[in-house]
């Protein structure tokens, strides 16, 4: 216990940790000394001087600053002596000079580290009359925060969290003395993804939401600790909601997650919940139109329209969608229904079967803190899971850690020091195999025949020295992301990518980053065509026993169709019937409304009336997940609740409790072993389901989630051979089509939010160069197409796009994606044309 | 003959008491109301329907803060704020009340909510008649408070 020293504070002897600041020590003694500028996460500043004590120094006693003093053996410290007191009340009176009375209107007024530390330790009463100075108030930073400069007291919080976290310093203070103010830097922006970070920590009132504004006081709401499903991270956050609507999210701590923070998506992106557009009642078509139907006219249209597909046509004729954004509970018995009640095998999500993940996601996302390299390919954090962006920049700052980035965009994240390496679509495999032959060289390893010569294009200095950086780093933090995982000739990109991390010895830390917040807990739960719950395939019998004991039922052998599969057997008329639960298909690839109107039976749950659901037979309205119970399993396998937080809007049910009513229909009566009439016993189920989650109940899972351990699922690799890559590109079609999360899309829980639909540029991104050969402008529209479709987009002009290639984003509306590759391929090749206007 | 005498002391008794009554009658005015056909008189500090007062210049002076929500102690008032239209504002400031919402079932008239009141907004006023047929006109609105028979009195000017 060496590192343990002993301070002395108004006489009270203290244990303290070497070196720790005098607040955090004094703190663990049982004395709050009261601070503005210090925060926990951020660096000691010594700004407002409102942590004054008296210390014991040489020259006698004296005036210091508690949040950056680090404690030394010995020392002797006054709190409550009467100069402290006087220097703290003196401070708080100069500081409450010119802040304004604002405390009835301003949206901090009860949870006010001002207001409280007046209360504590304020004077009572002011020597000042005279009139307070007047700055600017009600002055929008930007879309989504209002400062008021007035109460403003200059701690730099906001401008120290920009810099420290965020690597973006876009606030400042101007001016001098009483007249100091934050503000943007002349014609800066105000855009960082997690901006929104600076409200929770303002200690005033000067940094508020601007979306949520004057529409809730702190000490009327009703605070749920729950989760945001915006991503894969699943940062904790509280929703706090009044009458049952979500007003505000605001951050929640969890050292394994997200620390404290959350971006401005989760932050701010509530709209879904109480959408105009929601669907209010269950609908059902009725000659030719959606007509308004009661739940139960609506669930014995559905259980007669599948019974007739399965009777007439077999239960292969029916297929079920489930969605990654949707709960365990929800997909679990999408999965059960389907398998145990129906009879198919046809399940699956759109992050399901199609993506090569790693079945055990991401070993964890604290690895990140203490990681020696960082190693991303085909992900793109800042865009997908900002938090975990801001992680990584903190590391590559801080630390000094380098980042090996393999992607064909120049991300945000390789303008820290480290290698980008930009592979064109098809080049992937070789990329790999030349950082693989990179790694066993500086291992002194025997390379494999198989792997091709050495002399190819990507025999460059910055390949040999990523892969003498990875062979030779004792911690690296390795992650790949959907685009490399996903379509035509992934299985070799996947593969030649581990071979690399066998090569280097880091196998058991290669990751994968889930995009969306249960693509992990979807599959383990069994919503697959070809596994049972906990990742087990579908011919192990053992595991298939097992689930027909606890379903009481027989389970189809017959591997089922993936998502992909099913349109296309819908397309065909081979797929009668769908059961489409959180997912639209129809919106990602418009021309697959033809194989979805093929169908004889269709219904869909949803939140909203999508392009996927006006061609349903029947469409039930779903509770969004604040509204209804779940658990979800993020990218890093932590399993965390997100309870109910508000009523379910109308006469929307959730998922889990549509499916209990549909199995109940279905059966005639509920069988006993869908005798789980809450999300507990539904959870409970669950965990004898997936050996994986085995121990797990819904109390304990707690406020910070649990994870269940990567040693539970084998995953063996090895180096293994692969086939070449393939250059998608010809005369024809010369372009790369290059496809990616945006932070700010389209997509429909997101758009919801219209105070934020136009915070995302939503084009398609050319390299000036290649702008200039087409002959376009920025502004311009271009058609691509692919030989499968074609889409039109407005054109913006960014050189951290390669040339040769085109980059679109996911979940756009004007220009759906998806119609450029077929249901089974993602790298593509594009020809690119002017639209003239 | 002790019944004769009772007779005779109780219808003097009757007598004077009718006297005094028939005096009073005659020589003083009445201190009984014909309610609801005269007006009761009130007095300045008697707490009865809530009023929701304006400025001179026609502004609200409620801001919406939800103080007076706060305050209630039977959970009374229903208070939601909303940002003012700098084109159009209707009360000084940034913020006033979208929605202000009393349940007239559940106050107790306390007068808490006008010692909550920052801006002397909201005041217990001199309306008594509270009686109505309908469950569902106890539940005051806006504007049911804010235009009040007489408005802008200023009712307590000690409080």
């Amino acid at each position: 216990m060496s590192d343990w020293i002993t301070i002395t504070i108004d006489g009270k002897e203290i244990k303290a940790k070497k070196g720790e600041l005098l607040t955090a020590a004094a703190k663990r003694g049982g004395i709050e000394i009261p601070v503005f500028c210090s925060h926990p996460k951020l660096d000691p500043l010594g700004a407002c001087r409102m942590c004054l004590v008296e210390a014991e120094t040489r020259r006698g006693k004296a005036l210091i600053t508690a949040c950056t003093t680090p404690v030394n053996d010995g020392a002797v410290y006054y709190y409550n002596s009467e100069r402290a007191r006087d220097a703290r009340q003196g401070t708080l009176e100069l500081i409450l000079i010119n802040h304004p009375l604002d405390c009835p209107i301003c949206d901090k007024g009860g949870e006010c580290p001002l207001q409280d530390q007046t209360l504590e330790h304020g004077p009572g009463h002011s020597h000042f009359w005279e009139e307070k100075t007047h700055k600017t108030k009600h002055y929008p930073l930007s879309d989504l925060i209002m400062l008021d400069q007035e109460r403003c007291i200059v701690c730099w919080r906001c401008i120290r969290y920009l810099q420290e976290w965020e690597d973006k310093p876009q606030l400042g203070l101007f001016h001098r003395g009483g007249e100091t103010v934050i503000d943007k830097f002349p014609a800066g922006k105000f855009d960082a993804a997690t901006s929104g970070s600076v409200i929770d920590i303002c200690p005033v009132g000067a940094l508020t939401n601007r979306l949520s504004r004057f529409s809730y006081r702190p000490w009327e709401l009703d605070k749920t600790d729950s989760i945001c499903t915006h991503c894969g991270q699943g940062c904790n956050l509280r929703i706090d909601s009044r009458s049952h609507r979500v007003r505000r999210n605001v951050a929640r701590e969890n050292p394994a997650v997200n620390d404290e923070w959350i971006c401005d998506k989760g932050r701010f992106a509530t709209g879904f919940s109480y959408h105009p557009e929601r669907l209010q009642q269950p609908l059902a078509r009725m000659n030719g139109k959606l007509e308004p139907v009661s739940w139960q006219e609506a669930i014995q249209q559905i259980v007669a329209g599948l019974q007739n597909v399965s009777k007439e046509h077999g239960p292969e004729a029916v297929g079920a969608l489930g969605s990654a954004k949707l709960s365990n509970e929800a997909n679990y018995l999408l999965g059960k229904f389907m398998r145990g009640m129906v009879g198919s095998n046809n399940v699956d999500y759109r992050e399901g079967s199609a993506v090569l993940a790693d079945p055990r996601g991401l070993p964890a996302l604290g690895d990140v803190h203490d990681a020696d390299l960082i190693v991303l390919m085909g992900a793109d954090p800042s865009e997908e899971m900002p938090v975990l962006a801001n992680f990584i920049k903190r590391a590559a700052k801080r630390r000094g850690v380098k980042l090996i980035i393999v992607h064909p965009r120049r991300i945000e994240l390789s303008r820290y020091p480290g290698i980008h390496l930009a592979p064109m679509p098809g080049q992937e495999v070789d990329l790999f195999d030349a950082l693989t032959r990179a790694s066993l060289q500086a291992g002194g390893e025997a390379i494999p025949g198989w792997l091709p010569a050495e002399d190819g294009a990507w025999n460059t200095e910055d390949v040999r020295a990523a892969g003498q950086w990875l062979a030779q780093a004792q911690k690296p933090f390795i992650v790949y992301g959907a685009d490399y995982a996903w379509g035509f000739g992934a299985r070799d990109i996947v593969t030649a990518l581990s071979n690399w991390a066998v090569a280097a010895g880091h196998d058991d830390r290669l990751g994968f980053l889930h995009a969306q917040a249960n693509a992990q807990g979807a599959g383990d739960v069994g919503l697959l065509p070809n596994q049972l719950p906990g990742r087990r395939p579908l011919s192990d019998d053992e595991a298939r026993s097992a689930i027909e004991a606890l379903w009481q039922t027989r389970l189809p052998r017959q591997p089922g169709l993936g998502y992909g599969g099913m349109m296309a057997a819908a397309a065909s008329g081979h797929l009668k019937a769908m059961i489409i639960m959180g997912a639209d298909p129809v919106g990602e690839k418009p021309s697959d409304a033809a194989a979805l109107d093929k169908l004889e039976f269709l219904v869909v749950q949803d939140l909203f009336l999508t392009e996927t659901a006006i061609r349903a037979d029947v469409v039930l309205p779903a509770a969004s997940y604040v509204e209804s119970e779940g658990s979800f399993t993020n990218t890093e396998r932590r399993l965390q609740r997100a309870p109910r937080a508000v009523k379910p809007m109308a006469k929307s049910v959730p998922d889990w409790a549509i499916l209990m009513h549909l199995a109940q229909a279905y059966w005639g009566e509920l069988p006993a072993s869908w005798q789980t009439l809450t999300i507990a016993a539904v959870f409970a189920e669950i965990t004898r389901a997936v050996p994986q989650y085995a121990g797990m109940s819904w109390e304990n899972m707690g406020a910070e989630g649990r994870q269940w351990q990567r040693s539970a699922l084998e995953v063996g690799r090895e180096l293994r051979s692969h086939d070449p890559g393939f250059d998608p590109t010809d005369r024809k079609y010369p372009f790369h089509l290059i496809i990616g999360n945006q932070l700010w899309d389209q997509g429909t829980t997101f758009a919801a939010t219209t105070e934020m639909a136009h915070l995302g540029v939503m084009a398609a991104r050319l390299h000036p160069s290649d702008a200039v050969r087409l002959q376009v402008t920025a502004g311009d529209r271009i058609r691509m197409h692919s030989g499968t479709g074609e889409i039109t987009a407005p054109v913006v002009l960014d050189d951290s796009i390669s040339p040769n290639s085109v980059f679109v984003p996911f979940s756009f509306l004007q220009a759906p994606v998806g119609e450029l590759f077929d249901r089974f391929g993602q790298r593509t090749a594009v020809a690119i044309s002017k639209v003239s206007n | 003959m002790s019944g004769l005498k009772d007779i005779v002391d109780g219808t003097r008794e009757i007598a004077l008491a009718m006297g005094v009554t028939l005096k009073t009658l005659i020589t003083e005015a009445p201190v009984t109301v014909e309610y609801p056909d005269e007006p009761m008189a009130i007095y300045p500090r008697f707490r009865g329907r809530h009023e929701l007062r304006r400025y001179e210049n026609g502004m609200e002076r409620c801001i919406g803060c939800c103080l007076c929500e706060a305050a209630c102690p039977t959970g009374a008032i229903y208070v939601e704020a909303e940002e003012n239209d700098p084109a159009k504002p209707l009360s000084p400031g940034e913020r006033h009340a979208r929605i202000y919402e009393i349940n007239l079932l559940r106050c107790i008239f306390c007068g808490d909510c006008e010692k909550a009141c920052p801006t002397e907004a909201i005041v217990l006023g001199h309306i008594i008649d509270l009686a109505d047929y309908d469950r569902h006109d106890f539940l005051l609105d806006k504007q049911a408070l804010l235009n009040p028979p007489t408005p802008n009195t200023i009712i307590r000017p000690d409080a």
